[in-house]
């Protein structure tokens, strides 16, 4: 969508809110600022301060009961030095902005604006239309088409290859519902209508993709469950596996739950149509498989305990196992709040292509911990980060340790506005010595019960 | 040529759910509710201590779910997936933005900076550590950022 049709179409969805009988908006403006010294360079010293407004806005009851407005965007502007990676120093973006319409029966709904479609093939934003219900025996149907939110590629040549190929996305899920049984569903997305080689000068750089997922969710009691999901590249005559995703929780009473996954991943196949090809290759012909565990406990006195163990393996770079846990307690109605968390995180035979040195340590031991204090109006919060690294790590820079340390201290000025800033400091191989200040308003105004949770 | 079958396409799926609607297969059951009938307390809720056997109306699921566990809180794909109208019941779109926004101005741990109990990702300097979790598993990072508009990717991966 070109920018001043977005214009066009934002300003008329936000005079539109103004027949809701039913408004919530939340918005948070936030002042940073940092000061960026290296030595070397034509600027050595350089100043940021961005200022960033985020807004959220959900109208209800527009003229009729079923009709809604919800919009979500956020815009910046620099006031000293451009902090951003191109140069410009304004930028901004519609996350969501659609109209829907609910219907009192059968969950239908229809959306129409821009919009996350997220159903078991594909994560996308789209600018189009939306459209769900159920059916009689525990089936329900929902389908999409429109345009895919297009993104910048580096160069025009790729950006007129993008453009070309991702001119439409449509897609649908059809599912079956079962109490004693779960769900199983059967879902299609299409992205992208024509080929790079169909181009005036063609190209070997595919931006298009054709999905099929199947994804099952079997919860024969309260107890336990099992989700998850196989989705398969369908673009060529044979159809191949990219992704199998799944995870089954049993919980044992007392707030004890124990949960396991195992995922598998196909580059070729999964990375099919990514528009950052040179960071997600298809080509390498990679693939992943890990699996994991977790056990947590919900204590009657609001302790929460969390165990995990992971192990992954990525065919050309080798086997990563991390383990570690969690305690967090909140105490006093929540006035206080903290917790404390470990990782050692074990990857010593992580391969590389250099001949010196053809397998690397990545290996790294994670601890955090913070607090939240809440006093009457009054708030504040510490939190800190650590990392440890072993000896010979190539992307350190020589440095053993990367931290940070935030420290938050807040004013509830009223039911809807807090205001708030944020001090941190911290080392990293970029920054040896960073130190950032933060200013944050935020102000909730509405009518409506729910929101912004 | 190509813009007809793109039209026509379209078109099939439009008139494929209108005559699903039409032909009078739509359920009958009231849809589920928009808003959750009363305040919950501050914190993660577990639905199943109220609806201890209930099973939610559309999605028709036990509650037990939709509890908030350390295990839902990190992953929660699926439930958002197929029952986005029970999310919506107590969460506003601009809260699944915060994580979830296709291009955004900031990391989420540094939004809510002041909200540490939030599941935030990327805490610290995640710029250094994700070179090293690329390497380990990039299937990852493509789960939000392969397919969203990341122009601060591109500063790197040319």
């Amino acid at each position: 969508m070109k920018r001043h049709t977005q214009v066009a179409v934002l300003a008329t969805l936000m005079s539109a809110t103004a027949w809701g009988q039913e408004v919530s908006l939340y918005g948070t403006t936030m002042a940073q600022m940092w000061k960026q010294e290296t030595p070397g360079f034509n600027k050595a010293t350089a100043t940021y301060t961005p200022a960033t407004q985020f807004l959220g806005i959900d109208a209800t009851s527009l003229g009729s009961s079923n009709l809604s407005l919800h919009l979500a965007g956020w815009g910046k502007t620099d006031l000293s030095d451009a902090s951003s990676y191109d140069g410009t120093k304004s930028a901004g973006y519609l996350n969501t902005g659609y109209l829907q319409y609910q219907f009192a029966q059968a969950n239908a709904d229809i959306k129409a604006g821009r919009f996350t479609i997220n159903q078991t093939t594909g994560w996308e934003q789209v600018d189009g239309v939306s459209a769900r219900t159920d059916l009689k025996g525990g089936f329900a149907i929902s389908a999409f088409a429109g345009k895919p939110v297009l993104y910048k590629t580096v160069d025009l040549t790729s950006q007129h290859n993008y453009d070309f190929q991702r001119d439409l996305i449509f897609g649908s899920r059809l599912s079956w519902r079962n109490t004693s049984f779960g769900e199983l569903g059967l879902s299609y997305l299409q992205d992208g209508t024509k080929a790079a080689k169909d181009l005036t000068i063609p190209l070997n750089v595919d931006y298009t993709r054709k999905q099929l997922g199947v994804d099952v969710l079997f919860a024969p009691t309260s107890n336990f469950d099992l989700r998850g999901r196989t989705v398969a590249d369908v673009r060529n005559e044979r159809t191949n596996v990219a992704e199998h995703d799944y995870t089954a929780s049993v919980k044992l009473g007392n707030g004890i739950t124990l949960s396991g996954n195992f995922a598998e991943r196909n580059f070729l196949y999964y990375f099919a149509g990514t528009n950052l090809p040179s960071l997600f290759r298809p080509d390498e012909n990679d693939m992943f498989r890990g699996f994991g565990f977790k056990a947590s406990w919900i204590t009657a006195a609001n302790v929460v305990l969390v165990a995990d163990y992971k192990h992954t393996h990525r065919e050309s770079f080798g086997d990563t196992n991390r383990a570690g846990g969690e305690a967090r307690w909140a105490f006093s109605d929540r006035a206080v709040m903290f917790g404390f968390s470990g990782h050692v995180v074990n990857a010593t035979d992580t391969m590389f292509v250099d001949p010196a040195s053809p397998s690397k340590s990545l290996s790294h031991r994670e601890g955090r911990g913070w607090v939240m204090l809440t006093k009457g109006k009054f708030s504040c919060s510490l939190d800190g980060i650590l990392q440890r690294y072993d000896e010979g790590n190539p992307y350190l820079a020589g440095l053993k340790s990367v931290y940070e340390v935030v420290g938050s201290l807040g004013y509830q000025a009223s039911t809807n506005v807090k205001v708030s800033g944020d001090l941190s400091y911290g080392s990293t191989p970029v920054a040896k010595h960073e130190t950032r200040g933060l200013l944050r308003a935020e102000y909730r105004f509405g009518m409506a019960s729910k929101g912004g949770r | 040529m190509a813009r007809k079958t793109i039209a026509l396409k379209v078109l099939g799926i439009v008139l494929g759910l209108g005559a699903l609607m039409a032909c009078s297969l739509v359920s009958p059951e009231a849809s589920f509710a928009r808003t959750h009938p009363q305040e919950l307390g501050a914190g993660r809720p577990a639905c199943s201590e109220c609806h201890t056997t209930d099973v939610s109306k559309g999605a028709l699921k036990p509650y037990a779910s939709f509890d908030h566990t350390p295990t839902f809180v990190k992953d929660h794909k699926f439930q958002a997936n197929q029952d986005a109208n029970t999310c919506a019941s107590c969460h506003a779109q601009s809260f699944c933005v915060d994580c979830h926004g296709g291009k955004v101005p900031m990391k989420p741990s540094l939004k809510l900076s002041d909200r540490p109990d939030r599941e935030t990702p990327h805490r610290g300097d995640f710029m250094t550590l994700h070179r090293m979790e690329g390497k380990m598993d990039p299937s990852s990072c493509y789960a939000c950022h392969g397919r969203a508009n990341n122009d601060k990717c591109r500063a790197c991966h040319r």
